[in-house]
């Protein structure tokens, strides 16, 4: 699983503007809108907001990823955004969310939705790919810290 | 003499290929077909304990994917019996790569036919790769299924 298959450059915002859950959730759907692969851009929102109601996907150590399949996007759609200053995820750890992969996916592409999360999942114990991932200086940048640590 | 094959199944394209091969084979030579379609909850579990998923959902993704499984090899009876190919289908779950190998043992498989593998892109992404850990310690041969547009002629002619 090649997660660099999957998230672009173009997916990719370096300071987040938004101060809450809600409106980072949006302001990273909108990044994938160019792509064609979100059909319902609102229906997309529901469904990751609808999951976050069963439990903040804030998993501890400044990250979160929003996550859900759904019907309004095809095949497997992933934005990544960073928030310098934080923002407050209800995480379970109950820190601020820097690093936010927000990840959809059509139901019939399930299988390839949980390789990606575990791979991600992987990566993201990582302390110093997190690091990296904090500190890069463009999406570009990026992605080459998601090459390099899929190598590693 | 080749009595058992059998062939690892995920509901992708590539498996989908990996089936006709194996439907084309078990014709030819006059065998058994088996066919291992597996609920990773490996990797369900996997992100249940890094938090990733709840535990509701994570029930939900099973149920999806057993009725995803059910659906793929309920298609593939159909596709075997319209080749005159004797096909018994298991539907499991757990470690994919475990399930499989499990399975070959059981039925005494001769040789298991897969679907062809993505590019790895690092050691310890084999590591992690349930297709590679099949094709490694398989304990019987293994055939990788890599030209579609033969396979797709071959399982035209077969009718």
């Amino acid at each position: 699983m090649k997660l660099t298959d999957f998230l672009r450059p173009e997916f990719c915002l370096m300071d987040l503007k938004a101060g809450n859950k809600e409106a980072a959730i949006k302001e990273l759907t909108s990044v994938l809108l160019p792509s064609g692969k979100v059909n319902d851009k609102e229906d997309f929102i529901k469904h990751i907001m609808e999951r976050e109601r069963l439990g903040s996907t804030g998993i501890g150590n400044h990250v979160a990823i929003p996550h859900a399949p759904t019907q309004s996007v095809n095949g497997l759609v992933v934005a990544f955004g960073r928030s310098m200053e934080g923002l407050d995820f209800q995480s379970l750890d109950g820190d601020e969310v820097n690093l936010i992969f927000l990840l959809g996916t059509n139901p019939q592409e399930l299988g390839t939705y949980l390789k990606f999360l575990a791979t991600l999942s992987r990566l993201l114990n990582n302390r110093q790919f997190r690091e990296e991932f904090m500190t890069a200086d463009s999406p570009a940048a990026l992605i080459e810290v998601l090459k390099k640590h899929e190598k590693s | 003499m080749i009595k058992n094959v059998l062939v690892s199944v995920s509901g992708s394209p590539n498996s989908l290929m990996a089936t006709k091969y194996a439907i084309c084979l078990a014709r030819v030579m006059q065998t058994k077909l088996f066919v291992v379609y597996v609920i990773d909850s490996k990797v369900l579990n996997e992100l249940l304990k890094s938090r990733i998923f709840v535990e509701a959902e994570a029930r939900a993704y099973e149920r999806d994917l057993e009725q995803q499984g059910k659906v793929f090899l309920e298609r593939i009876k159909k596709m075997a019996d319209s080749r005159a190919v004797a096909c018994e289908t298991f539907l499991l779950r757990g470690s994919v790569s475990e399930e499989v190998i499990n399975k070959i043992n059981e039925v005494n498989a001769d040789m298991l036919v897969m679907g062809e593998m993505k590019e790895l892109t690092s050691r310890s992404a084999a590591f992690y790769d349930e297709g590679e850990r099949i094709f490694r310690k398989s304990p019987c041969s293994v055939v990788m299924v890599k030209n579609h547009a033969m396979v797709e002629n071959l399982y035209k002619e077969l009718v």
